[in-house]
């Protein structure tokens, strides 16, 4: 009995994603083949990708509300960069990141040095940057050839090279994006759990004041958080203008929510019960799989955020609940 | 009218799983006494006193209320038929934002007593005169919130509050554990006024000379069993005994003779921590343990926090082996080799999410992760950790074990274990044996000794008794200055007593 709830605590999760793979690749066999199981995990990868950002903040013991908007800054920056000023492709990548970077210390320094809580500071710089994105184009979407407000036509256009980060596959088969996300979360994953950096991050988010009083600076840790998960929405950002080839300005709306969703259900993989980096990018492909395998199923669209929804709570549920006995 | 007996436990016992918490205890409570009950951590207390208290409602053995058997279902039903409880954690017993008057009324104010869900604020303020009265707390500022109350004044609301329900048994777990001694006092008259009222008082604590003081029994738990009842007169020395048994309490201090001539490990001198105060002079030789006591608000934990880089004095020095230091940060006082095991433990050193491993090695990564990469090394972090785990006796599965599994005196044994992986200069105990078990402290104390070297220690401790048993030199802090010390040779607890309890006026007149 006691055995029985320890592994269900560990691998009930993992058990759920397998069956549900199994199943519905038996119900529709399409759901198997590779062009489709790379869509999957191509329509998670921006989320998933913003959701490893997240992680960073939540092991911290803070949250990060600004991702979604600060990507959807990057994919109009990017935009703006390289169609209206014809700046190269590196440049724009490389700009599009120190800024994602510069509003990760803002929030940094609004929660650690103003202590505003980190809920509403993200809150606020979510708005801010929400209505700043919007400014430099007018409120419109940027595309080569759009009217600039002097009368001339936007000439830029999307460098090859860009176009290849979000659009690229990888003999062909493997989509660049998917692989971003992997090594990312790799990277992320290694940082966490098996460096020094990993192991202070975690101290803080279980207990700052025992952490300060090891000699951690705590706060360059927390502003440290919030600059990674900034610039990882950013990078996140960049590749959705590379995959969508525009600017356009409803690119990150949902984004948030799916990101804080995949590192909160990232809590119940392996019975974690705390932010991971592997059970982040689990709960983003689980969720992906899941709504690709229900839509292939004759799932009307607009029951997606239903089911996004159910899992988060049923996933949450279970880790404070199953795994807090143990 | 049932005869007053009293409240009796009859071979209680207890199971968790493959554990056996509690095997035939009985005790009896009797109206109008104090009965103290001892215990080392873990020896099965707090589980009695949930028994008693309804939150365990399946034990074996029976508990009887003046003769007649009862069984609680709930917390809610043990207080109903006569068992009120006041918990060590004061504020979860008080609405901080609420006022004094609502609190003490709060269960009439939350239960709408009386059917009706509108704020009847004549019935609420009669009931809590009521309660205050009965507490002799009629002086308190009914309208004042409770969070800008002193620790005690919480207390005695939580204690108004239980008693409110006319207990039989008043159940007080540990309650002088986070308030002065000046509150201490308060706390024993209004024991003392219960008592005469013929109520049965169950009084859990460490601290066994407030035990040796108040209690008119003493009954002892060890290992989950009966450990017998001492009636009075008894000393600490018999309560110990009997709580662990004979138990070398004549550590063997090896207090360092110190030559005159020899210059100290760590000086502080001319130390002005806050503005206008007097300067503060001390000195630590090598392989010495300075015991500085004082009440709260004496100026110890101001000390400590200069010394460990978490504040800066207005002006003089600290130096090591003669050479001027200074520590703008917790990080620079730990790269001058001044470490702190700071006090209250859960709040300021246990991650709880952690591990054992993870908890001792925090102050001291580097060592566990190999450059340029900085990636952890697995299997000399567990060696480390298994060592220290080893060396402090910390009872525990292994290393890899939750730290919230662990007994209070074992986690403090973990977040002093984890300075004592590397040298150093000086080493502050703040507090260290709050909430610590006798055996526990009898094992940090040992090891401290043991393996001081050359090392300066300096202890903080409110309770005179605690620093006795670990210093070699006792030094009092009063109103922010060092107002006298004695060497443990020649100890005179009447007059460190007096130093400590000094007004501020008694010692303006002998500066």
């Amino acid at each position: 009995m006691e055995n029985l709830k320890s592994i269900s605590i560990k691998y009930g999760f993992i058990i759920v994603m397998i069956a549900s793979f199994v199943g519905f690749g038996l119900a529709e066999p399409a759901f198997w083949g590779w062009h489709n199981l790379f869509s999957i995990l191509l329509g998670v990868t921006i989320y998933g990708i913003l959701a490893l950002g997240v992680t960073f903040t939540l092991v911290t013991d803070g949250l990060d509300l600004s991702v979604g908007s600060t990507a959807a800054m990057s994919v109009m920056m990017a935009s703006y960069f390289m169609v209206v000023m014809e700046m190269s492709g590196m440049a724009a990548l490389v700009t599009c990141l120190v800024i994602g970077a510069l509003i990760g210390l803002m929030n940094g320094l609004l929660i650690v040095k103003v202590k505003i809580p980190d809920l509403l500071a993200t809150l606020g710089t979510m708005f801010l940057i929400q209505g700043l994105q919007l400014i430099p184009s007018g409120g419109r979407s940027i595309g080569t050839g759009m009217m600039l407000p002097n009368g001339d036509e936007a000439m830029g256009e999307f460098t090859e090279g860009f176009l290849y980060l979000g659009q690229g596959r990888v003999f062909d088969l493997i989509p660049t994006p998917v692989l971003f996300m992997l090594a990312l979360g790799l990277i992320v994953y290694v940082v966490l759990e098996h460096t020094r950096w990993g192991r202070v991050f975690y101290a803080i988010g279980g207990n700052a004041e025992a952490a300060r009083l090891v000699g951690a600076n705590v706060d360059r840790y927390r502003i440290m958080a919030y600059v990674l998960s900034g610039l990882i929405a950013s990078f996140g950002g960049v590749l959705l203008a590379a995959r969508v080839g525009r600017g356009d300005v409803s690119s990150g709306s949902g984004l948030l929510l799916d990101a804080v969703g995949a590192a909160l259900i990232g809590f119940a993989v392996l019975g974690a019960r705390k932010p991971n980096a592997f059970g982040t990018i689990v709960g983003a492909i689980f969720v992906g799989m899941l709504l690709n395998g229900l839509t292939m199923l004759n799932l009307p669209y607009f029951w997606q955020d239903f089911i996004k929804g159910s899992v988060l709570v049923a996933a949450l549920a279970f880790t404070f609940s199953l795994a807090k006995q143990r | 009218m049932a005869e007053q007996q009293g409240i009796e436990v009859r071979n209680i016992g207890k199971s968790f799983g493959a554990t056996r918490a509690l095997d035939d205890v009985s005790f009896d409570f009797r109206p109008g006494e104090i009965f103290a009950m001892v215990g080392a951590n873990g020896a099965g207390k707090s589980t009695l006193i949930k028994i008693i208290c309804g939150y365990y409602p399946d034990y074996e053995g029976e508990i009887l209320i003046d003769g007649e058997p009862v069984r609680f279902s709930s917390p809610h039903d043990a207080t109903a038929k006569g068992i009120a409880t006041v918990h060590q954690i004061i504020n979860q017993g008080v609405v901080q934002t609420m006022t004094v008057r609502e609190n003490l009324a709060l269960a009439e104010l939350l239960s709408g007593e009386g059917g009706s869900v509108l704020y009847q604020p004549k019935k609420i303020d009669a009931r809590a005169r009521e309660i205050a009265e009965k507490m002799g707390l009629q002086d308190i500022d009914f309208d004042q919130e409770v969070s800008e109350l002193e620790q005690s004044e919480r207390q005695m609301i939580a204690i108004a509050r239980a008693l409110a329900t006319d207990p039989k048994l008043l159940i007080l777990d540990e309650p002088t554990s986070s308030i002065s001694e000046r509150e201490t006092e308060f706390l024993f008259e209004t024991l003392f006024r219960l008592k005469e009222m013929g109520v049965s008082i169950l009084y859990v604590s460490h601290r066994l000379h407030e035990i040796e003081r108040i209690a008119d029994r003493v009954g002892v738990i060890r290992d989950g069993q009966f450990g017998g009842v001492l009636e009075r007169p008894f000393n600490v020395k018999q309560i110990v005994t009997a709580m662990v048994g004979e138990l070398d309490q004549n550590i063997d201090r090896k207090s360092p003779v110190i030559a005159a001539e020899t210059s100290p490990k760590l000086e502080i001198r001319d130390l002005v921590i806050e503005e206008g105060q007097k300067p503060l002079n001390l000195k630590i030789h090598a392989g010495e343990i300075v015991g500085i006591t004082g009440l709260i608000g004496a100026g110890k934990s101001e000390l400590a926090s200069v010394l460990f880089g978490l504040a800066q004095p207005v002006s003089g020095e600290i130096l090591v082996d003669g050479v001027p230091i200074h520590s703008r940060t917790v990080k620079e006082a730990i790269d001058n080799g001044i470490f702190m095991v700071p006090e209250d433990r859960a709040n300021n050193a246990v991650v709880p999410e952690f591990s054992i491993r993870q908890n001792i090695t925090m102050p001291f990564l580097k060592r566990f992760f190999s450059n340029p990469l900085g990636i952890l090394k697995h299997g000399f972090e567990s060696e480390e950790a298994t060592r220290m785990v080893q060396a402090m006796g910390v009872k525990c599965e292994n290393e890899n074990s939750n730290i919230g599994e662990l007994s209070g005196g074992n986690q403090q044994k973990v977040v002093v274990a984890r300075w004592l992986m590397t040298t150093f200069n000086l080493l502050i105990l703040d507090e260290p044996f709050q909430g610590v078990d006798i055996r526990s402290r009898h094992d940090i104390n040992t090891y401290i000794h043991e393996n001081r070297g050359s090392r300066a220690i300096l202890m903080l401790a409110a309770d005179l008794d605690e620093v006795l048993e670990v210093a070699d030199r006792v030094v009092v802090m009063n109103h922010g200055m060092i107002v006298g010390e004695q060497h443990i040779s020649s100890i005179d607890r009447e007059t460190l007593l007096h130093w400590t309890s000094q007004s501020p006026d008694e010692l303006q007149l002998q500066a």
